[in-house]
């Protein structure tokens, strides 16, 4: 190989400029990557936020809420299952058909996919349970809730 | 002409204790995961797959941090032992996210409902992966040792900032992956004490098992690299 090397303070004069550039691009391209994610990828809507988006019946949406206490009803029957799904400001009534993840609780979070129906309520074709980040044993004496039906 | 490592990486007194430690630790952790752990009040069992999804998850980003750091010491010292660390520690990284990525998969449908959803942190989770993929494809590109070491260390330093753009997503998006239980500002870990002490020993029995395979695939690179220059000499 007749390849010429850099040497001594032609050498490090290059290895400098090449691990700044590299780290400059590594800097620029994840301030951009940052900006674009933070602004414009949204996993779901929340109630409020897709009224004021107006989202159009039958557009496929992502609602994120929290299912509102004494609304969560599911009939094994008939296998419809009913719920509002709330942020606080907004409530859904949402339907859907079949068994609900076992994590699904009033009280807790849930995400849902589908259509809203031109009455207001949304249509889920999918159903999924969110659970917080908190972990703690069954205080004595409580039957842990995921051993309630 | 590159300048060759001078000595081998201590291959007699450490590998062999590095891998009995792992052994143990993981051993240790395995009990103290699957029976001395309290069962959780909100999941049940289902819970103790976190033993394994977090500290494998930590220790990937651990692994293409010391990635990050080994290509700034190949493009700065040109030095191939830097080279040697990178590519091990990627091919680790990959493994354990690999490994996390199933763990959570399994994780998720008894609980979320889902194998799988496009939530902010699972999808940059899958670019981590892809990432890192891709480093170790680039490195098959080339067969000149200089180039190929140098075009996969620019890469190494590029793809780290995703390590904490995968762990703020949840924080910056709305998202179906919780928030960080214990890697958070203001307030300490959200979790009971004996499964805070539990999912602290998992980690340093997964940090064991990534020492152990890093030093493995170490020292096969090092002696790649040796019989390599001795063959161009």
């Amino acid at each position: 190989m007749n390849v010429r090397h850099a040497r001594g303070p032609e050498r490090m004069g290059a290895r400098r400029v090449l691990l700044i550039a590299v780290l400059a691009a590594a800097v620029l391209i994840g301030f951009v990557a940052v900006q674009n994610l933070a602004s414009s990828a949204v996993y779901y809507l929340t109630p409020t936020e897709a009224r004021d988006r107006h989202v159009a019946t039958g557009t496929a949406a992502r609602l994120g809420g929290q299912v509102e206490t004494g609304s969560l009803r599911y009939d094994p029957q008939t296998r419809d299952l009913r719920f509002v799904l709330t942020d606080g400001t907004t409530r859904v009534s949402v339907i859907g058909t079949g068994a609900p993840p076992s994590l699904l609780r009033e009280g807790a979070g849930a995400v849902v996919e589908g259509t809203f129906a031109s009455d207001g309520s949304f249509h889920a074709s999918q159903v999924i349970a969110k659970h917080d980040e908190q972990y703690a044993p069954p205080s004595p004496g409580a039957t842990p809730s995921h051993q309630t039906p | 002409m590159i300048e060759t490592t001078a000595a081998p990486f201590p291959t007699v007194r450490v590998r062999p204790w590095l891998g009995r430690l792992a052994i143990a630790g993981s051993l240790i952790a395995t009990f103290m995961a699957l029976v001395w752990a309290p069962t959780d009040a909100v999941q049940g069992d289902v819970y103790r797959i976190i033993y394994v999804h977090v500290p494998l998850a930590w220790l990937a980003y651990l692994a293409f941090f010391v990635v990050f750091l080994a290509s700034l010491g190949w493009l700065w010292t040109k030095r191939p032992w830097f080279d040697a660390l990178a590519v091990a520690s990627a091919e680790v990284g990959v493994l354990f996210t690999g490994m996390f990525i199933v763990a959570g998969s399994i994780w998720a449908k008894p609980t979320w409902g889902v194998w799988w959803t496009w939530d902010p942190r699972l999808v940059t989770t899958a670019v981590m992966f892809m990432m890192y993929v891709g480093y170790l494809l680039l490195r098959s590109l080339s067969t000149d040792f200089s180039r190929r070491a140098t075009r996969a260390a620019v890469l190494g330093v590029i793809a780290v900032i995703d390590i904490p753009i995968v762990h703020l997503s949840v924080l910056w998006m709305n998202s179906l992956h919780q928030l960080p239980t214990v890697l958070r500002a203001g307030g300490s870990p959200a979790l009971d004490a004996a499964m805070g002490m539990t999912l602290g020993i998992c980690v340093v029995a997964f940090t064991l098992v990534y020492f152990a395979f890093l030093a493995e695939r170490m020292s096969i690179e090092l002696d790649r690299q040796r019989r390599m220059f001795e063959a161009r000499a």
